[in-house]
């Protein structure tokens, strides 16, 4: 039965998040603050080399000299860095054999979320490592990744297992003077993923990582590192959920990949954390920092992401193309409702000749929301030839809603050629009406046009995302009418 | 005179020493309220975002006369400006001053000075400047003391375009702040084509405001042509306001040699059905740094604005675009576009664009493009391959490329002068292969 507009838009806007639940596990808590003492505190409890605690103590003082950023196009909430506990780990009482240890609460909530956990769940070619609040707490197909000499860990177990790799990527393409997060997620950053792939090596599997955020008040500070050597080929999934809170949780971590001659790394986001109550409270803010680089020729990098939650996204997914010939790609759906924000986009730095760069970002902002895309297209003297299209599309619904963009788009190279488009606009109501017509009713219409919008962004997803994906989108957008 | 004291300084200073001789009244105020911003925020810096790609640091140095001499030796001598063939109001201000007042039938043209004594503006001037935020349009309104105003009457219609030609002497370091007040009451329809003309070689910086306000269903349409000698800085803030059904055409032509050139374009839509047109052209070479900024406000529903922006970069020039279009909650129905295409035509030019939208309400439509690259290949060929010149067949792509924005200047003797002016700096210009 269709339902009126009016009707619909109540509905819709009154959604909330439908994965709150909160697991009840003992935690081994640090105690609130930030001082040296609690990085002190974090490298000993994961046994960290001195040089990584040295480390941690220059991203501090970095952090305590940088201001706040004040660009960005919302207003920054105030946040207290000392009322946040930096580490949070599940409590193990002794090391696990098998999923049969794990613990049971843990896997259901895995389950609960969809995850496949379990190595009968796993379905052909994912491997899952399951970062539960900062530790890993198990890892599957670890056997065929080692055939291969493909390292999947966490970092620190990385750091204990290959110092050396670790120490000479590890900050190289973020440094912790890089922005305040970046510097806050060097000092104190728990855990994350830590991926390297050999010359020669394509990943026979999707890698793919769970973030979730548990623990009441542990801001998360994951820090993940790619290195794909010469020729190799890796692609990475990473997806989130966050259990229901009242109290703002922010999540500032770090990406770094590092793509070597001819190698190509594919990195695909699903983020749907906690994103507030409709009044816009709660909700997760997300500050991240990712950053690639294509350090030699050839070399290939891509982002996917879909943005659905958080009651802040703050991120900009980049790509150095210091390579000749190489490439950055960066595809992107951001939708926001409610009292959400969402700034984010990307930077394409061209260094090198013949490099090529594409950006197809598309916002979808309803309710109270504010989708701002952001970006930097920069072209160097040398990079000769090279090449930059971006488009960003905007979709409003409902009139209270934003959307922004802004792109520098930044040339010293005669040769380069920049092409840059945006629209913004709502649902015709000719669309709806057309489809209306045959007998569609206006709910499921405008899951149609607004998956239809965003399947240039949706088709770049690996197999097991996509539909994720648009189930997400569906979820998030089922029966609003602009 | 030799003084190792800043700028900035000198004005506070200069601000503080005409404390007594100044008007009363909101004039007083409005002047106070300019100096505090500017004293505030002085002179603008790389690290603010308006100012990121354009550094005026460098210009600011010169020991500048703060307030020019009335230059007699200027009479007679300003026939460079002329357009050729067009037939118009001339209006001569000479280092921002005009001698007295002008009539035209229907519109009223006075200077600054006696129009502030004789009416009340306070209504008009500095009323929409946001100027707390921009430092220099703060300067000239604490500062201005010249300048004209031009009342075009209820539902007159100006038969000929006004001609304001700028003359100013540079024969000692000068800092102009000239300000021009333009009323276009409702019905009425207006074309005011301004020009350059600097005599002397040394270091002239303009720090120009004008004020144009579109009544309803009037009609105003405006040419800012940029030429002046490489010692010649410009800062121009412009805030137009548009009354419902009015119609605003803009045009702003960069043209060289002028080191600096600054446009600060800000459009307020502050009523129902309105058109606004801005095109612009930007044909920097040398050293040159033009930077065009321009807000379109939409705060009324059913407008409509359209906006083209296009640069050729020679030499070791460098230019900068940043177009904002933002539309209010309330301004639905609206349409607005925007446009950015850039040629590249040297290794060393460099372009910074920038085109934003800010979007508050969901009944709209809008788009905003921006290209940048070099000449198309397969046509220089094509031309080639008809015989023409490497060269030739360069300039008349550029010409071509250019002809989108000349083609809407309404006044014939205008677009050919400006398309000689694009000829002649093309056949001028060094090609690289």
């Amino acid at each position: 039965m269709a339902k009126n507009s009016a009707e619909i838009i109540e509905e819709y806007s009154d959604k909330e998040y439908e994965y709150g639940f909160v697991t009840d596990i003992e935690m081994d808590v640090v105690p609130k603050g930030l001082n040296e003492d609690t990085i002190h505190l974090i490298s000993a409890k994961k046994n960290e080399p001195q040089w990584l605690l040295e480390w941690r103590l220059k991203a501090y003082q970095s952090f305590l000299k940088q201001p706040e950023p004040h660009w960005q196009n919302f207003e920054l909430p105030k946040i207290d860095f000392q009322d946040i506990s930096y580490y949070a780990a599940p409590r193990q009482k002794e090391k696990l054999k098998d999923m049969d240890e794990v613990d049971p609460e843990l896997i259901a909530t895995f389950e609960k979320l969809g995850i496949p956990l379990s190595e009968q769940k796993v379905l052909a070619g994912v491997a899952v490592d399951a970062v539960f609040d900062s530790v890993s707490v198990a890892t599957t197909f670890q056997k065929t990744l080692k055939e291969h000499g493909i390292i999947f860990s966490s970092v620190s177990k990385a750091v204990q297992e290959y110092p050396e790799l670790v120490q000479k990527y590890l900050g190289s393409v973020v440094p912790y003077s890089d922005n305040m997060f970046a510097a806050l997620n060097g000092a104190v950053f728990s855990d994350g993923s830590f991926v390297y792939i050999p010359k020669g090596v394509r990943c026979p599997m999707e890698l793919s990582t769970y973030f979730r955020i548990n623990a009441g008040n542990t801001g998360q500070f994951e820090r993940t590192l790619i290195i794909a050597d010469e020729g190799s080929y890796v692609s990475y999934l990473e997806g989130c959920t966050a259990p229901k809170r009242d109290e703002n949780q922010m999540h500032a971590a770090v990406v770094e990949l590092i793509a070597h001659e001819n190698a190509e790394i594919k990195y695909s986001t699903v983020q749907n954390w906690f994103p507030g109550n409709k009044d816009g409270t709660g909700g997760i803010y997300n500050f991240v920092t990712k950053r690639g680089i294509c350090k030699g020729n050839n070399a290939k990098i891509s982002w996917t992401q879909v943005e659905t939650g958080s009651a802040i996204t703050w991120k900009y997914p980049s790509v150095i193309l210091q390579g000749d010939n190489s490439t950055g790609e960066f595809y992107s759906v951001a939708v926001t409702k409610n009292k959400q924000i969402a700034d984010t986009g990307t930077k394409m730095i061209h260094m090198g000749k013949n490099t090529k760069s594409r950006i197809i970002s598309k916002g979808i902002s309803a309710g109270e929301g504010q989708n701002s895309y952001r970006g930097q297209v920069k072209v160097g003297t040398k990079a000769e030839n090279a090449r930059n299209f971006t488009q960003c599309d905007s979709l409003l619904i409902g009139d209270r809603c934003g959307a922004h963009t802004f792109p520098y788009i930044e040339s010293k190279n005669r040769s380069a050629t920049i092409e840059h488009e945006a629209t913004t606009s709502k649902i015709g109501e000719d669309q709806i009406f057309y489809l209306n017509q045959r007998g569609i009713d206006t709910e499921k219409a405008v899951a149609l046009i607004v998956n239809g919008y965003a399947k240039e962004v949706l088709n770049h997803l690996p197999m097991e995302f996509a539909v994720e994906a648009q189930k997400l989108l569906s979820i998030t957008l089922e029966g609003s009418v602009g | 005179m030799i003084t190792t004291t800043t700028l900035y300084d000198r004005f506070i200073d200069l601000y503080k020493e005409n404390e007594t001789s100044r008007e009363e009244g909101w004039l007083k105020n409005l002047r106070d309220t300019a100096f505090e911003a500017f004293a505030t925020e002085g002179f603008p810096h790389i690290k603010m975002e308006d100012w990121r790609f354009t550094n005026v640091t460098p210009f600011l140095k010169e020991n500048y006369h703060l307030q020019p001499r009335r230059a007699a030796s200027l009479h007679g001598r300003h026939n460079a400006a002329q357009i050729p063939s067009l037939d118009a109001y001339e209006v001569v201000l000479k280092n921002g001053m005009l001698n007295e007042d002008i009539a035209i039938p229907g519109v009223k043209i006075s200077p600054l000075r006696t129009a502030l004594q004789n009416s009340n503006f306070q209504h008009y001037l500095g009323k929409y400047i946001p100027i707390h935020k921009h430092p220099f349009a703060a300067l000239n309104t604490a500062f201005f003391e010249h300048g004209i105003v031009i009342e075009v009457d209820k539902k007159a219609i100006c038969d000929k375009p006004v001609h304001i030609t700028h003359v100013y002497n540079a024969e000692e370091p000068v800092f102009v702040q000239p300000r021009i007040l333009i009323i276009a009451h409702p019905g009425s329809k207006v074309e005011i084509v301004e020009s350059l003309v600097v005599i002397g070689d040394k270091p002239l910086f303009i720090n120009s405001v004008s004020e144009c306000y579109i009544g309803e269903n009037a009609r105003a349409d405006q040419y800012n042509l940029q030429i002046a000698p490489v010692n010649t800085h410009i800062v121009n803030f412009k805030q137009t306001i548009q009354q419902s059904n009015s119609l605003y055409n803009n045009h702003t032509y960069n043209l060289p040699e002028a080191s600096l050139i600054r446009n600060n374009l800000h459009l307020d839509l502050n009523g129902v059905n309105t058109e606004s047109h801005l095109y612009g052209l930007y044909l920097p070479g040398g050293t040159q740094l033009t930077d065009n900024h321009t807000v379109v406000n939409h705060l009324f529903p059913n407008c409509f604005s359209n906006e083209l922006y296009k640069g050729v970069l020679r030499d070791s020039s460098r230019g900068v675009f940043s177009g904002r279009i933002y539309v209010h909650q309330d301004a639905q129905k609206t349409n607005a576009f925007q446009q950015n295409n850039n040629i590249l035509f040297s290794d060393n030019a460099t372009i910074d664009s920038k085109p934003q939208l800010e979007i508050f309400a969901d009944d709209v439509k809008c788009s905003h493009g921006s290209t940048v690259g070099s000449l198309n290949k397969e046509a220089l060929f094509y031309l080639r391959s008809r015989g023409i010149g490497e060269a030739a067949a360069r300039n008349l792509l550029v010409r071509a490329f250019a002809f989108d924005v000349t083609d809407k200047i309404q006044i014939p003797a205008v677009k050919d002068y400006i398309e000689q002016v694009i000829i002649h700096k093309m056949e001028e210009t060094h090609h690289e292969q």
